[in-house]
C-alpha cells in the first residue's frame, strides 16, 4: 500500500493519479475516519476495517492531514484529529511508500 | 546543541523524539513536562505520554514556566522538553496576567538559551499549529505569533531540525 498525505487542496488525487495511475483508490481517509467515529467505532476499529478493504491488489491511500491546527474547541473534533492521526501512524508503518504533498509536489518521506 | 522536533497533533512526534533521546549516549536523561493537566483531558493525555515513557529511565520534571533553572548544570545530560505550545501559553497567560508577544518570545529564548548551556543536548519538541486556515480572535493571533517566533529563533539556533509527519522524521 502506497500512503498520500498532505493538506486540503494540496494536489494530492492528481499526484496519486499521475504516479500511480494503475491502483486502486481510497481517497479521504480522514472523512471515512470522520464517519466511522460518528457511527461509535474506536480507533482500532476503524484501522481493522482499512486494513481488510485494502487487503487485495495494490491500493493508494490518501488523506487530509487534518492535525496541523489550534487545538479545536470541539470535542468530536479532538477525537477526529486524534483517531486520524494514530490511524494515519500505523497504515504509514503499513506502507511500503509514503508521500507528502505539498503545492502539487510530491515529497517520499518513507 | 539544541535538536527541534516539530509536527501537527497525533502525528507522532513525541514517540519520534523519545527514541531520538533514548538513542544518545547521555547517561542523565530528563523530561521536561510543561503542560498544565487541569482537565480530565489533558490529564489522560498526560497518562498516555507517561505509558509511552514507562521503561525509558527518564526523571520526569514538571516545569510549566521559567524553564530555564530547571536542572543543574551536568555535561552528560539530555533534556526532552514538551512541549513548546503549552510553555508559550503558560508563559503568556501567567497568573491571570496577560503577557505581550516581544515579551513572551525573549523570555522563552533566553531561558531556551540558558536551559541549552547546562546540558549536552537539548531535545524541544513543538508544534505546527499554524494551518486549520481559521480566523481568530488577537489573543489568539498573538499567541500563534509568539510561537512561530520562538518556533523560527529555535530552528535558527538548533543543530537539527526535524519535522514528524505520520510518524515519520524528515529533516528540514
Amino acid at each position: 500500500m502506497i500512503l498520500v498525505v498532505g493538506g486540503s487542496y494540496q494536489g494530492k488525487t492528481e499526484f496519486a493519479r499521475t504516479e500511480f495511475p494503475d491502483a486502486k483508490y481510497f481517497n479521504q481517509l480522514h472523512l471515512f475516519v470522520k464517519k466511522r467515529i460518528s457511527e461509535g467505532k474506536n480507533n482500532s476499529e476503524i484501522l481493522a476495517e482499512i486494513r481488510d478493504v485494502i487487503k487485495d491488489g495494490d491500493w493508494v491511500i490518501i488523506s487530509d492531514e487534518i492535525g496541523n491546527g489550534i487545538v479545536p474547541l470541539d470535542e468530536n473534533d479532538r477525537t477526529w484529529r486524534e483517531v486520524c492521526g494514530r490511524i494515519m501512524i500505523e497504515l504509514a508503518k503499513d506502507a511500503t511508500e509514503v508521500y507528502r504533498v505539498v503545492c502539487g509536489i510530491g515529497q517520499r518521506i518513507k | 546543541m539544541i535538536t527541534l522536533i516539530y509536527g501537527g497533533s497525533s502525528s507522532g512526534k513525541s514517540a519520534y523524539a523519545e527514541d531520538y533521546v533514548c538513542q544518545s549516549n547521555c547517561k542523565n536523561r530528563y523530561y521536561l513536562a510543561t503542560m498544565l493537566a487541569q482537565d480530565s483531558e489533558s490529564q489522560e493525555r498526560v497518562k498516555r505520554h507517561r505509558n509511552l515513557r514507562a521503561g525509558k529511565d527518564f526523571i520526569t520534571l514538571e516545569q510549566p514556566y521559567d524553564i530555564g533553572n530547571t536542572v543543574e548544570t551536568k555535561e552528560d545530560s539530555i533534556i526532552l522538553l514538551e512541549c513548546m505550545s503549552n510553555l508559550v501559553a503558560n508563559e503568556m497567560f501567567r497568573e491571570g496576567k496577560i503577557n505581550s508577544q516581544a515579551a513572551t518570545v525573549s523570555k522563552i529564548i533566553n531561558d531556551i538559551k540558558e536551559l541549552d548551556s547546562k546540558v549536552a543536548q537539548l531535545v524541544i519538541v513543538s508544534n505546527d499549529v499554524f494551518e486549520d486556515g481559521l480566523e481568530y480572535d488577537e489573543y489568539t493571533k498573538d499567541y500563534l505569533r509568539a510561537l512561530g517566533k520562538i518556533n523560527a529563533e529555535i530552528a535558527k539556533m538548533a543543530d537539527k531540525s526535524v519535522e514528524v509527519i505520520v510518524g515519520i522524521g524528515v529533516e528540514r
